[in-house]
């Protein structure tokens, strides 16, 4: 069984962000790098297929400089078997463009079963998935927090208000991953020596056409700091005054 | 030489035959562990631990009891051993006697205390049965012992000294002309006694005890090595290859090559073992004294340092025999491992790292370097630890702290104090005596980052030149090392050393005593060297030098005060002594109380070795174990000089509303800055 895992780098969210001087993107110094969770919870759930059929081969590809290799890495050494780099430095923020890329990637790649993060956690666009299985011309199932793959089928659920679904398609197909269906494992050493001698290509991005161009990024106002508008019993009325007239919430 | 004499003589040639090929085997045993060659470098320290540790029994002496007990049984060993020598040589060659060598008031000053310590181990043993029939000895009980060992060894060794007496005194009785009144006191009393036995069944009854103490001595020679009294013959050779008490830094964990092309990181089994810890192994002798300070087996979790050796002892004696050939792999072995087999996951992370097992081994045996090595394996091999420590990893490899920090924030404690950072310095073409080394806790937690307020506040009025990193500091690493995070930890300590050398750092201060260790101790293996001093040390200096300014006025709200001893700085670095003055200097009318486990017998608060960031859901806590024992010194404050122990501490006494504050001694003396 062939998989295929797409992953993104994305900046640490507990970092303090600030715009770069592009007004387009944020500013990278002092920031941290890594995988995005999801996309994370997508290789660990492929790794672990493999894993449990005791066959199989588990593709990593992530688009982006040069620097995305480190990220592929990180997988590898987590137990993926191969990684592909698709070279692109400049930033895109097309999800589609860059479902383009990498659907030219996979299309003749024989894969069974394509799997990403149900979003990025930077940008939180959850466009890409989509966009890959409809360029591919396979079933897709979005968000799942469970997977069985069985005699060339997939079945997933899918965590709703209070309920959940279950769906089921053939292979090939795309699946999006959400939280819950597994933790990303923390590379053991072996692991990470082993992945120093797995296969890394790197080769150009072949982009789709732009369809749309990110203008401008701002970070949101600053919050106006709490008040104390006084202590116990007394302080009521006025809080109340303040929700009604105020916040007018009540 | 008669027919008898030849006979004794060929039971002597095959027991000391027997032997010899037992010690053979077992020391066959210990090649299978790995090369570790640091264990013959500083003669003169070793042979010295050999004299304090071993001959002069000064670990055992911790215990007030058993020390006495055992030191008479040991030191008796030894002497009779002497008699012993004589004994079998006379079965061989008749007549043989020491007399002969030397003069005659050597020769009775010897043959008394062959009377007088064998009754003083007789005396021993009496003791030490009754101990152990009664169980009224906690730590000598336990599900991993042997418990019918002891009490036959006490049985056998009894036996050889009444049938020692026995043999002397109807020697008196068959031979008068030779009895031997004043220097052999005890066994002439014996014959005075059994003097109405005649002379001809005398020297029969001679004949039958002499026999039976002659086939005693060599079986129990040949029982050792089936038995955990093996000690008597590991423990002396032991104490001197143990780096536990030096030669070097006590608690310096072993460098680990990752860069070769190893196949297995750390232990999974004994094999991967140091060769010493398998010697360890061999010394045990069950005593119980480790695990009965060991702060999780004491608040009931499975972790026992004790079973830790045991197991490996019992597994090195089936492992060892398939490794060299010796005997066939059975289903049963081949399916086994020293971790998962015998020692658990679940008992290896209970381990604080206190280093309270390793102080108090008599034998000076490392159970932490066996818990650590296994450890190892599960994270750089297996990755298989508590999943809550996953956050603390990935945040010190993501941002240089177990925190989810940003790292920008680091010197935000400082704002407004007018501390220059190093690079701030490095700008301005100038240059500070000293590096403040704040560390992640002491940054970012908001109780301890009262201390680092407090500390440097001193540091300011005494007129140190000192700076800061900022945000270039990242946490020494530490967590990661105890947690078996090796690679982390490397990456880590590389990286801080790497921003030290930019700039030219030599001596370093800070409150946290796992910063201290780092740095001081453990960079030396990454060719950090600097002088590394903790607060406690450095204000108590400032203070002895007069360059503290303090308040005049003595009244004080808090006057009676006790100390925690905080494990990284007491018992890995001996710093016992610094922290009480500093707290004595700051308020002269202070009354220091002592817990009653105290100093290098003082409690973990329980956050060392990584348990700072995962669950204990396993027994008491520790931290409430130790904060009951500090309430019940009537204390109103307790001081501590640790931000580790500065949590785990306050968070107990907060949670019961206690009125009793946890200080840091920075704070103690900053309080009354002038």
């Amino acid at each position: 069984m062939k998989l295929a895992v797409c992953i993104k780098r994305v900046p640490d969210m507990e970092g303090r962000f600030k715009v770069g001087p592009s007004g387009t993107a944020i500013d990278e110094t002092g920031l941290k790098f890594d995988m995005s969770d999801f996309d994370g919870y997508a290789a660990e759930v492929a790794i672990q297929i493999t894993e449990k059929l005791g066959a199989g081969e588990v593709t990593v590809i992530s688009l982006g400089p040069d620097v995305v290799q480190e990220t592929l890495r990180k997988a590898l050494s987590m137990g993926a078997h191969r990684a592909v780099h698709l070279k692109q430095d400049a930033p895109v923020s097309d999800g589609l463009a860059i479902a383009t890329a990498i659907a030219a990637e996979l299309k003749d790649g024989g894969y069974d079963l394509v799997l990403l993060g149900r979003m990025a956690v930077d940008t939180q666009n959850r466009s890409t998935g989509a966009f890959v299985a409809e360029l591919l011309g396979v079933p897709f199932i979005s968000a799942i927090s469970q997977l069985n793959v069985e005699g060339g089928v997939v079945k997933a659920r899918r965590e709703l208000e209070g309920s959940y679904e279950l769906i089921e398609c053939p292979l090939p197909a795309v699946v999006t991953i959400d939280e819950g269906i597994a933790r990303a494992r923390y590379p053991s050493l072996k692991g990470i020596m082993a992945a120093k001698k797995k296969p890394m290509e790197s080769k150009p991005a072949q982009l789709g056409a732009i369809t749309y161009q990110l203008e401008k990024l701002e970070l949101p106002a600053e919050r106006a700091a709490g008040r104390i508008i006084g202590e116990g019993r007394d302080a009521v009325p006025e809080l109340v005054r303040l929700l009604k007239e105020e916040a007018k919430v009540l | 030489m008669t027919a008898s004499n030849g006979l004794f003589a060929l039971i002597i040639v095959a027991a000391l035959g027997f032997f010899a090929s037992n010690v053979q085997r077992l020391v066959g045993f210990l090649r299978i562990g790995r090369l570790d060659d640091s264990r013959w470098d500083a003669i003169p320290r070793r042979l010295a631990n050999l004299i304090t540790i071993g001959v002069f029994q000064k670990k055992i002496f911790r215990d007030s009891i058993a020390g006495p007990m055992h030191a008479a049984i040991f030191w008796g060993f030894c002497i009779l051993s002497a008699g012993t020598v004589e004994f079998l040589a006379a079965g061989v060659v008749p007549g043989f006697s020491f007399a002969r060598f030397m003069p005659q008031w050597a020769y009775r000053f010897y043959m008394g205390n062959q009377d007088l310590w064998g009754a003083l181990v007789l005396g021993a043993l009496a003791l030490a049965l009754f101990r152990r029939l009664t169980k009224s000895v906690k730590r000598l009980q336990g599900a991993e012992t042997h418990p019918n060992d002891p009490l036959f060894i006490l049985s056998w060794i009894g036996l050889l000294m009444i049938t020692m007496f026995l043999t002397e005194a109807f020697h008196m009785v068959g031979h008068p002309e030779a009895a031997t009144p004043f220097y052999r006191p005890i066994s002439f009393a014996l014959a005075q006694m059994v003097a109405f036995v005649p002379v001809g069944a005398a020297n029969v009854i001679h004949g039958i005890n002499w026999w039976a103490h002659g086939l005693l001595v060599l079986g129990f020679l040949n029982y050792l090595p089936y038995s955990k009294h093996l000690h008597v013959v590991a423990s002396l050779p032991n104490v001197y290859l143990s780096n536990t008490s030096g030669p070097g830094q006590p608690g310096v964990m072993k460098y680990m090559d990752l860069e070769g092309d190893a196949e297995q990181f750390g232990a999974k089994d004994v094999e991967h073992l140091s060769w010493k810890s398998l010697l360890d192994g061999f010394s045990c002798t069950e005593c119980g004294r480790c695990t009965s300070v060991c702060p999780a087996n004491t608040t009931g979790k499975m972790l026992s340092p004790r079973k830790i050796m045991i197991n490996v002892r019992e597994r090195l004696e089936t492992r060892a025999p398939v490794l060299l050939g010796t005997a066939a792999g059975s289903a049963e072995h081949d399916a086994k491992t020293l971790l998962d087999g015998y020692i658990t996951e679940q008992e290896l992370w209970a381990c604080t790292t206190c280093r309270a097992c390793v102080q108090e081994c008599p034998v000076s045996i490392d159970q932490l370097e066996v818990i650590l090595e296994l450890r190892r394996n599960l994270v750089l091999g297996e990755s298989r630890f508590p999943e809550e420590v996953v956050p603390a990893f990935e945040s010190m490899e993501q941002r240089g702290s177990p925190w989810a920090f940003d790292p920008g924030e680091r010197g935000k404690w400082a704002d407004g104090m007018n501390i220059p950072t190093m690079a701030e310095l490095a700008e301005r073409g100038e240059r500070a005596d000293v590096l403040y080394f704040v560390g992640c806790m002491g940054s970012f937690d908001e109780r301890a980052k009262k201390t680092t307020v407090a500390f440097a506040k001193i540091m300011q009025a005494a007129g140190v030149n000192f700076a800061i990193l900022g945000r270039e500091e990242k946490c020494n690493g530490d967590p990661a090392r105890r947690m078996g995070n090796e690679y982390l930890y490397q990456t880590l300590a590389r990286e801080t050393v790497d921003t030290l050398a930019k700039y030219e750092v030599r001596t370093i201060v800070t409150a946290c005593p796992h910063c201290m260790h780092q740095l001081g101790n453990e960079y030396p293996q990454f060719g950090g060297n600097y002088d590394v001093i903790h607060h406690s040390v450095f204000i108590e200096h400032l203070m002895a030098q007069g360059r503290v300014p303090l308040r005049q006025d003595l009244h004080e709200a808090v006057s009676t005060f006790t100390y925690h001893d905080s494990c990284y700085l007491g018992r890995y670095n001996q710093i016992y002594d610094a922290p009480r003055d500093t707290i004595r200097r700051a308020l002269p009318v202070v009354n220091l109380v002592e817990m009653p486990r105290t100093k290098d017998k003082g409690l973990c608060c329980g956050a060392g070795g990584g348990r700072m960031w995962m669950e204990e859901t396993e027994g008491k806590r520790i931290n409430a174990e130790r904060a009951d024992e500090a309430l019940a010194t009537g204390a109103q404050a307790v001081a501590v000089a640790c931000p580790f122990c500065m949590t785990m501490l306050n968070d107990s006494l907060t949670s019961r509303d206690s009125d009793v504050k946890v200080y840091d001694i920075a704070e103690v003396v900053a309080e009354r800055l002038a």
